[in-house]
């Protein structure tokens, strides 16, 4: 691909051209990506932290997420790894209508847009079906220490799932980090396709077609990937480790 | 761009390829996801069998997954997000600032994480919750986690 050709480094202070070799909305995009990520080595760091002082009782993610659409018996993690091939076919596609935008060709950046689409809105219900998993929870439950308003004290009564005080399958703090992060990315993956979609109508529209070039599907294929890429994170520390 | 006429050169007409080299990426990028999607399966599969051969988290195991973690993720920037094909000196720019800020990160928690780990110095845990751990670990009640046995009334709770 011939994005940029390296050029004399002389020559690229001198002015009349950008010394990156690239546009402002795509170097304001990785920067934009650059502050983003930052914030979520924070989380994942802070989470880190958190989950290294409670490691006696931190819950073991094959333990909690067993579930498969459709299916009866316990499954440890093969829903979350459907999700991440969701997504990182998802990832694929995006970067196939970034070539397509690249050679012009509007039906193909029509067809690996609306595929990206549809993965990035199966792996949103994806999430929305593990939390309401995670926090109905299984059906025997399990002990724990629960505040009485009335008594004022600590009673012995079975939760079950989890929410922001109390977790079944460990200490509140994971059901805490869990929903903070993968909501947080949820969220960005949500954004995704609500812009994605956006830039969806005006290639339908043809706004790329007149303007020359597809430079939008590239700004919104940067955001995209950034989104798996936290996802690869997320996956590994909340779920392998 | 139509409507400006100075001479500063149009990037984003730059960023245009012929049917050819269109061909050659296209290649490029289904090799990456292969590879993306081969490592996900192993990490999958590795993760699966790690409770029952006593790898669950032992160090190599923490090491391999972090380390095929990163390459997924350098796998992402470079070729998914054309971070490879930009100048080096952007290439660094977005690089150099956030390696250092993280690897400073991670050094402070390593670091001041051997505080975190005193027991006496965290939010108290329930003790249930630290029996059932106690007792999964010592492997009887295995899948029963979910405190139906008997549980011995804790003679004092600690919470406050």
């Amino acid at each position: 691909m011939s994005h940029s050709t390296e050029i004399d480094s002389k020559q690229a202070w001198d002015g009349g051209q950008s010394p990156f070799r690239i546009s402002y909305g795509k170097m304001m995009m990785w920067f934009f990506l650059i502050s983003d990520a930052l914030t979520f080595g924070g989380l994942l760091v802070s989470y880190g932290f958190i989950r290294h002082k409670y490691a006696d009782v931190w819950p073991k993610a094959e333990n909690v997420f067993t579930h498969f659409p459709f299916v009866e018996q316990h499954l440890p993690l093969a829903y979350v790894g459907l999700m991440t091939f969701i997504l990182i076919m998802s990832s694929v596609t995006m970067v196939l209508a970034v070539e397509a935008g690249h050679r012009n060709d509007k039906q193909k950046v029509i067809l690996w847009m609306f595929w990206t689409i549809v993965g990035g809105a199966t792996f949103v219900g994806s999430q929305a079906w593990e939390w309401y998993h995670f926090i109905v929870g299984t059906e025997t439950g399990a002990l724990r220490h629960v505040w009485s308003q009335e008594l004022g004290t600590y009673v012995e009564q079975t939760v079950y799932g989890a929410n922001m005080t109390v977790n079944e399958y460990g200490v509140p703090q994971f059901a805490n980090y869990f929903f903070f992060i993968t909501g947080f990315h949820g969220f960005h993956v949500f954004s995704g396709v609500v812009i994605n979609f956006i830039i969806f109508l005006n290639v339908l529209k043809g706004t790329y077609e007149k303007r020359g070039h597809y430079e939008m599907v590239e700004k919104v294929g940067l955001y995209w990937h950034f989104v798996d890429l936290v996802w690869v994170f997320v996956f590994t520390f909340f779920y392998l480790l | 761009m139509s409507e400006f006429h100075d001479d500063y050169p149009s990037y984003e007409h730059m960023a245009h390829h012929s049917e050819e080299e269109g061909k050659k990426a296209r290649r490029t990028l289904w090799n990456v996801f292969w590879i993306m999607l081969a490592i996900t399966v192993f990490e999958l599969i590795i993760g699966s069998m790690a409770p029952s051969h006593g790898w669950s988290g032992t160090l190599w195991l923490k090491v391999l997954f972090i380390g095929l973690t990163i390459a997924k993720a350098a796998a992402i920037v470079m070729w998914f997000m054309h971070l490879g094909h930009e100048v080096k000196f952007f290439k660094y720019i977005v690089l150099v600032p956030y390696v250092l800020f993280m690897s400073y990160t991670i050094f402070i928690i390593l670091d001041e994480g051997v505080y975190s780990s005193d027991q006496e110095n965290r939010t108290k845990v329930d003790p249930i919750l630290i029996k059932q751990q106690r007792d999964l670990k010592a492997g009887h009640g295995h899948h029963e986690q979910s405190g139906s046995e008997h549980h011995e009334k804790p003679t004092e709770t600690s919470h406050h």
